[in-house]
C-alpha cells in the first residue's frame, strides 16, 4: 500500500518539477512552454484584452534613438506620454535596465511596452541572481527576439518596438540591437525607431564612425534632436538619454529647455 | 536497524543521513577510475574501461567519455546506463541554453542543472539516486578552462585536478603530489597516463583498457574537443613507455 | 521505537512526533555552523568556511552566504544541494514579487516563503524535508531595521536578535546570549559575530566568511585580511583575560611575561 501512495505522489510531484524530469526529448517548434517554463517567469496572461486592433499599429511619433561609439551605447526616448493626440506626460520615461550593463529602450501599444519591458526586466535580473554573472546585451538581445516572435504566434501578441543597448561585461565592447514587434532582430552601429528614423538615419549616416568618443555622441544627440524638433509635428517633449559604459548606466544631462529655431 | 532507512525511497536516518545517496557513491568506488586535470592551455580527461574484448568496436563505442557540447566534454564514474540518462539531459540543457540566448551555456551552470536533477532524485519521486560520478571539462569566456565533479548527491565542485571510481582515493594523492600550477596540456597528458597506470591493476596499458578526450584551444583561439583514436592512445602510451607490448599482431 | 511511524515520510508517531522532519534536524547539525546577529544599522552573517584542498579551484567554491535579492541574504546550514534548490526558489519569489507588485520583497515576505517550500515538504506525499536550516537577513526597501530570521526543515520561521545554526549551534546561541548588547556598532557586530563563530571554527580566518548588509546598500564580503586581523585582535584580548583571571585567583602563578603585559594594559 505504501507503494502505491509513493507512486501516485511522484507522479503528481514531477508534473510540478517539469525542469526536473528528462522526458522531453524533443526541442518544440514552439519552445515557449519548454524553454520559459523551468527557467524563467511567467507571463501573466489572464488579464490582457483579448482582441488587438486588426492591425498592430505601434505608435511612430514616439522618438527612440541609439548610437554605439568606442567604449559606450547611448539611448534616448522622447519624454512624452500620447494617447491618441493628447499628451498625458512629459517626464515619461521609456527605458528599463535589465542589468548593470544592459539598457532596453521601448515604444509602441501603451501597456504593452511596459508590460513586456519589465517582463524581460524581471528574467534578466532572476538570471543574475541566479547565477551571480551577467547576461550579455547579445544574449538578452536573441533572449528578447525569442520572447517577441513567440508572443507574436500567439492569440495576443505584444506589439512592441525595442531597441537594446549595452556593454558586454566580459569584452568591454559596445553593442546595440534593434527589434521591432515582427520579432527581427539587428545588430547595428546605430539606430532609430518610428518616425525619427527618416529625420536622424541620414544625419547619423553622415556623422557617424565606429571610434567616437561619449561627447561626440552627446553632440550628434544634440543634432538629431535638434532636426526632429523642427521637423516632427507633434511635440515630443525632448530626450532622456542614457549611457552605457563598462561602469554602469548613467543619465545624462541634456539640455531641455534649449529652443531650436522654428523657421528655417 | 539500518536497513529500515536504506530502501526505497531516500529518507533521512535517525542521525540525519542518506543512506541511498552514499550506497551510490559507495556503487561509484567500484566503477573503473576517471581522472581530470587542468592545464593552463586545456583539459585532459581520462578513463579505465572495464568491459574489454578484442571484439569491441574500438573507436564507435565510447563507454566513459562524452561530448555534452561544443565546449564541454565529460567522464563518467559509475553506471554507465543513468550516465545515458542524465548525458541526455545535459546535452538537451545545452541546446535548449543556445537556443534562447545565441550562446553556449557557461560550463558552472550546465553542472548545475545536471546537479539539481541528480538532488530531485534524492528528495522525491520515491526513486533511487542516480549512481553516476561526472567529471565535466569545459571552457567558456568568463573563466576560460574549467574542470568539476559532480556526485549522486547532487553536489558540485570545481578542481584543478580530481578523480572519481575504483581507487580514487590513491589517484587523488598522486595528483595532489604530482600537480604543478601552469602545467601544459601536454605535461597534463603525461601525468594522466603516469596516475592512471599505478591506479590501474597492470602495470603496463593498452589502448583499449583507456579512453582519453582533451578539451584545448586552436592557434586562432577556437576551442576543440577531442576524443582520442586508439593509435593516438598507444602512441601516447609509447611514448611514456607504458604501453602493453603489442602481442596480436605476432599471432 | 514504533516500527513504520518513520517510514511513511509524512506521518505522525502514535506519541505525535514526525520523524521525517527531526531527522532532517539532525541533518542540520552535520552542517557547518552559520551564525546572524543584528546591530543597531548593520546585520551580519558569519559562516564555517571548509579549507579548501590543495587541488580545488579557489574560482569555484558554492559559497554558503548567497544573495536572494539584491538586499535579501540567506546563509543555510545542511546538505548544500538541498540549500541551492531552496535557494533557487527563493530568487525566482523575489523577482516575482518586483514584477508583480513593483516593490521589492520584504525580508519578512521571503522568509515566509522559504518556510512555506519546507512546510510543504514535510507533509507531501513521496518526498522528504529540506535538510537544512537558513538564516535570512537584509533590510526592508526604504527602513532602516535589520532583519535576521531563522528557518528549519519544519517549517517553522522566527526573527532574531543574533542566533546560530548547524554544528555545535548550541553553544553558540549560548556564548551569543551571554554576550549579545543591544545597539551594537558596524564594528562590534562584526566582532561579536566572529568570536561567536571561534567558539567552534578552531583554525581562525581562512575557515570563516563574513557577509554584512547595511541600508540601502549592496552585500559585503569581508575581505579575508580583515578578518585576520578581527581573529588576532580577540585571540590577544582571550589571551589577557586569561592572565586577569589567574592573577585574579591564584596572583603569582601565571607565567612573568603575560602577567607584566596585563599590569600595563591595566594602569
Amino acid at each position: 500500500m505504501p507503494s502505491r501512495c509513493v507512486r501516485v505522489a511522484a507522479a503528481c510531484w514531477s508534473s510540478n518539477n517539469a525542469d526536473e524530469r528528462p522526458t522531453c526529448w524533443k526541442l518544440k517548434h514552439n519552445t515557449r512552454k519548454l524553454a520559459i517554463v523551468p527557467t524563467n517567469l511567467l507571463h501573466n496572461n489572464n488579464n490582457r484584452r483579448t482582441q488587438l486592433p486588426t492591425q498592430p499599429q505601434p505608435k511612430c511619433m514616439e522618438v527612440l534613438l541609439g548610437i554605439t561609439g568606442k567604449d559606450f551605447t547611448l539611448i534616448a526616448a522622447s519624454k512624452a506620454a500620447m494617447r491618441g493626440p493628447t499628451i498625458l506626460k512629459a517626464t515619461d520615461d521609456k527605458t528599463r535596465q535589465l542589468n548593470d550593463h544592459t539598457l532596453l529602450a521601448f515604444s509602441g501599444e501603451p501597456g504593452d511596452t511596459v508590460q513586456f519591458a519589465e517582463y524581460i526586466q524581471a528574467n534578466s535580473q532572476l538570471y543574475s541572481m541566479r547565477n551571480e554573472t551577467e547576461l550579455s546585451p547579445s544574449a538578452l538581445a536573441h533572449f528578447v527576439r525569442g520572447e517577441l516572435a513567440s508572443s507574436l504566434r500567439s492569440r495576443n501578441p505584444y506589439s512592441v518596438n525595442l531597441l537594446l543597448g549595452g556593454v558586454d561585461p566580459i569584452t568591454n565592447k559596445p553593442s546595440l540591437y534593434w527589434l521591432d514587434y515582427l520579432a527581427s532582430l539587428a545588430k547595428v552601429p546605430y539606430a532609430a525607431h518610428g518616425y525619427a528614423q527618416y529625420y536622424c538615419l541620414s544625419l547619423l549616416d553622415k556623422h557617424h564612425h565606429p571610434n567616437i568618443t561619449l561627447d561626440e555622441g552627446m553632440k550628434l544627440l544634440r543634432l538629431c534632436s535638434d532636426e526632429l524638433k523642427r521637423r516632427l509635428p507633434i511635440d515630443f517633449k525632448g530626450l532622456v538619454v542614457k549611457a552605457v559604459t563598462k561602469d554602469g548606466i548613467e543619465t545624462k544631462p541634456f539640455d531641455e529647455d534649449e529652443k531650436v529655431v522654428k523657421d528655417t | 536497524m539500518s536497513r529500515r532507512y536504506d530502501s526505497r525511497t531516500t529518507i533521512f536516518s535517525p542521525d540525519g543521513r542518506l543512506y541511498q545517496v552514499e550506497y551510490a557513491l559507495e556503487a561509484i568506488s567500484h566503477a573503473g577510475t576517471a581522472i581530470g586535470i587542468l592545464a593552463k592551455d586545456g583539459i585532459v580527461l581520462a578513463a579505465e574501461r572495464k568491459v574489454t574484448s578484442k571484439l569491441l568496436e574500438q573507436d564507435t563505442s565510447a563507454e566513459k567519455l562524452y561530448i555534452l557540447n561544443d565546449n564541454m566534454i565529460c567522464a563518467v564514474a559509475g553506471m554507465t546506463a543513468d550516465a545515458n540518462i542524465l548525458i541526455n539531459f545535459a546535452r538537451q540543457a545545452a541546446q535548449r541554453y543556445l537556443l534562447t540566448y545565441n550562446e553556449d551555456i557557461p560550463c558552472e551552470q550546465l553542472v548545475r542543472r545536471l546537479c539539481d536533477l541528480k538532488q530531485g532524485y534524492t528528495q522525491h519521486g520515491g526513486l533511487r539516486p542516480f549512481g553516476v560520478s561526472f567529471i565535466y571539462a569545459g571552457w567558456d569566456p568568463q573563466r576560460q578552462f574549467q574542470l568539476y565533479l559532480s556526485n549522486p548527491s547532487g553536489n558540485y565542485g570545481g578542481w584543478k585536478a580530481t578523480s572519481s571510481g575504483a581507487n580514487h582515493a590513491s589517484a587523488q594523492s598522486l595528483l595532489k603530489q604530482d600537480y604543478k600550477e601552469d602545467c601544459t596540456l601536454e605535461e597534463a597528458c603525461a601525468m594522466a597516463v603516469k596516475v592512471l597506470s599505478k591506479t590501474m591493476d597492470s602495470t603496463k596499458l593498452s589502448s583499449d583498457k583507456i579512453e582519453f578526450a582533451t578539451v584545448g584551444q586552436t592557434k586562432d583561439g577556437k576551442i576543440y574537443h577531442k576524443l582520442w583514436t586508439a593509435d593516438e592512445i598507444t602512441a601516447l602510451l609509447k611514448k611514456h613507455d607504458l604501453a602493453k607490448e603489442d602481442t596480436s599482431e605476432e599471432k | 521505537m514504533a516500527s513504520g511511524y518513520d517510514r511513511a515520510l509524512s506521518v505522525f508517531s502514535p506519541d505525535g512526533h514526525v520523524f521525517q522532519v527531526e531527522y532532517a534536524g539532525e541533518a542540520v547539525k552535520r552542517g557547518t555552523c552559520a551564525v546572524g546577529v543584528k546591530g543597531k544599522d548593520v546585520v551580519v552573517l558569519g559562516c564555517e568556511k571548509r579549507s579548501a584542498m590543495k587541488l580545488q579551484d579557489t574560482r569555484i567554491t558554492p559559497s554558503k552566504i548567497g544573495l536572494i535579492d539584491k538586499h535579501v541574504c540567506l546563509a543555510f546550514a545542511g546538505l548544500n544541494a538541498d540549500a541551492r534548490i531552496l535557494v533557487d526558489k527563493a530568487r525566482l519569489e523575489a523577482q516575482s514579487h518586483r514584477l508583480n507588485l513593483e516593490d521589492p520583497v520584504t525580508i519578512e515576505y521571503i522568509t515566509k516563503y522559504v518556510a512555506g517550500v519546507q512546510q510543504r515538504y514535510t507533509q507531501s506525499g513521496g518526498v522528504r524535508p529540506f535538510g537544512i536550516s537558513t538564516l535570512i537577513v537584509g533590510f526592508d526597501k526604504g527602513s532602516e531595521t535589520p532583519r535576521l530570521y531563522q528557518t528549519e526543515p519544519s517549517g517553522i520561521y522566527s526573527a532574531w536578535k543574533a542566533n546560530a545554526i548547524g554544528r555545535s549551534s548550541k553553544t553558540v546561541r549560548e556564548f551569543l546570549e551571554r554576550n549579545y548588547k543591544e545597539d551594537m556598532d558596524r564594528e562590534a557586530t562584526i566582532r561579536l559575530a566572529i568570536k561567536s563563530l571561534l567558539e567552534v571554527v578552531q583554525t581562525g580566518a581562512k575557515n570563516i566568511e563574513i557577509a554584512i548588509m547595511a541600508p540601502g546598500k549592496s552585500v559585503e564580503m569581508l575581505p579575508v585580511e580583515d578578518i585576520e586581523n578581527y581573529v588576532k585582535n580577540i585571540e590577544q584580548e582571550k589571551q589577557e583575560e586569561a592572565a586577569k583571571k589567574k592573577t585574579g585567583r591564584t596572583p603569582g602563578t601565571g607565567t612573568a611575561a603575560i602577567l607584566t603585559r596585563s599590569a600595563q594594559e591595566e594602569s
